[in-house]
């Protein structure tokens, strides 16, 4: 079901679905900007919209009474690209601007944006649901299930994903984001308005976020104490007598895996600040042919592999001290968080590649918010 | 690298719509969607985009005029003509067109 906008194209109202209205608003806006220095603009333009409201006659019928969004993407198609005949003059004489002008009239490919309508939370779903023209529910459901069995460790990527992903703004944003027709060239122009939405944005996505986190951190424990308490059950008819061997090495384990965890989570944050702020890892290349958000979310994935037998065999750890668990889970947080800032630290000062990026930081984070757009 | 020879083909096309577009014109009362239907299959196809603004200009040129008419299935059209204006210079025009054609195939023998 899509909600449909009328419009008056040249003194006949025509009903359109939403994401049409919008492509087609841009298109012609686009036109009116293209024409602004041309004499005939109004009347070129009054001619466009005759143009436009045929063609939508054309999809019209007594049992139709609605032009849909791709009916509009195909009438866009047919219209072409405005162009004035002194541009046209240009073109003849500079073979120059002859070969760059096809290359900018190419139809935008559909990018990946979060979409503010209809949004959750941040909009990455709607954006997703859109790019691959799924249901939004079947996305936030796949979510919540990723969520789930990853131990609320997803959310950390959707974190990621809200802050990585553009948000679609604009009309050419939005049209670009459901995959309409539409130019590069016009959303170039967007990218200076980005940078500053991005960064307000940022700070509310941010704050979203840690209150969800800490939604889900509260619900978990007691979720996953249960769970522990269940399977003890099972195996030895109520909770484990442990003795004093398995306490010592829970003891001695506690740090080591909080040390090897922090090691991984900061050697993993460092990797994912250089590929969304680099598109390298340290200068080895990504694949060129993925989206920069498909590395990323192939570098969570790796890491959670890598990372889900350790913090299982931590679980099992904690769960051995039974009553403790609580006081030692928080000791291991205190101790994760302890040599997190440590080797972030190390890894400051001893690994230039890994200064030079934390230096270069707010430099390419401005040069990032420029380029998502391209 | 050297260009591809569609990108030195587009330049010569676009100059010569003008020419096509009066000749079109010259032939009949025509209206944008015939003129269109008419390219279609030919190398001068091409777009509404491209086509109103062209002949808004032709216009202010004084070269075409068009009137409204009726229609059965919508609104009035514009049917575009020739002015006496517009006669001339398709004239000159394609007195131009064969003297090119006439210099290129001389330099061929």
């Amino acid at each position: 079901m899509q909600k449909v906008v009328s419009v008056n194209l040249n003194g006949n109202a025509y009903q359109l679905e939403e994401p049409g209205y919008e492509a087609l608003r841009a298109y012609l806006e686009r036109a009116e900007s293209r024409l602004e220095t041309n004499p005939d603009r109004v009347e070129v333009m009054s001619d466009l919209e005759q143009a436009v409201a045929e063609k939508c006659g054309r999809y019209l019928g007594p049992n139709k009474t609605v032009v849909t969004a791709t009916e509009i993407e195909t009438i866009i198609r047919e219209m072409g690209p405005v162009e004035t005949p002194e541009s046209t003059a240009e073109v003849g004489t500079s073979a120059g601007t002859g070969a760059a002008k096809p290359a900018d009239e190419k139809c935008a490919p559909k990018r990946l944006y979060q979409i503010r309508e209809g949004a959750m939370l941040s909009g990455v779903c709607k954006g997703i649901a859109a790019f691959f023209d799924i249901d939004v529910t079947v996305v936030r459901v796949v979510f919540v299930i990723l969520t789930f069995a990853t131990f609320g460790a997803w959310i950390l990527a959707y974190l990621m994903m809200a802050i990585v992903i553009p948000y679609a703004d604009t009309p050419e944003d939005r049209a670009a984001a459901y995959g309409l027709h539409l130019k590069a060239q016009e959303l170039l122009g967007q990218a200076n308005l980005h940078t500053a939405r991005a960064l307000r944005e940022w700070r509310r996505t941010w704050r979203r976020q840690q209150r969800v986190w800490q939604r889900s951190w509260n619900e978990r424990r007691p979720w996953e104490q249960h769970m522990a308490e269940q399977t003890h059950g099972a195996m030895a008819g109520g909770p484990p007598p442990m003795g004093h061997f398995g306490q010592a090495m829970a003891g001695i384990s506690l740090p080591v895996f909080a040390i090897v965890n922090a090691a991984m989570f900061v050697a993993w944050i460092l990797v994912m600040i250089s590929a969304a702020m680099t598109g390298t890892i340290f200068g080895w290349s990504l694949p060129a042919d993925l989206p920069l958000w498909g590395s990323l979310l192939i570098l969570f994935a790796i890491y959670f592999v890598l990372t889900a037998p350790l913090s299982a065999a931590q679980h099992g750890a904690h769960h051995g001290w039974g009553p403790y668990y609580g006081p030692w889970a928080a000791l291991s947080g205190l101790f994760w968080l302890g040599f997190t800032v440590l080797f972030f630290w190390l890894a400051y000062q001893h690994i230039p590649q890994v200064h030079a990026l934390l230096d270069q930081l707010p430099a390419l984070w401005q040069k990032r918010q420029t380029s998502f757009v391209v | 690298m050297s260009t591809p020879i569609s990108e030195k083909l587009t330049p010569i096309r676009k100059g010569l719509l003008e020419l096509v577009i009066l000749k079109i014109i010259a032939a009949d009362k025509v209206y944008v969607a015939d003129m269109l239907k008419l390219l279609s299959d030919t190398e001068f196809a091409t777009q509404e985009g491209t086509l109103y603004p062209l002949l808004s200009k032709l216009r202010r040129e004084q070269l075409v005029d068009y009137e409204w008419k009726e229609s059965d299935a919508g609104p009035p059209r514009k049917y575009y003509k020739l002015t006496a204006q517009g006669r001339a210079q398709l004239a000159a025009l394609n007195d131009y067109w064969k003297e090119l054609n006439r210099t290129l195939a001389k330099l061929e023998k």
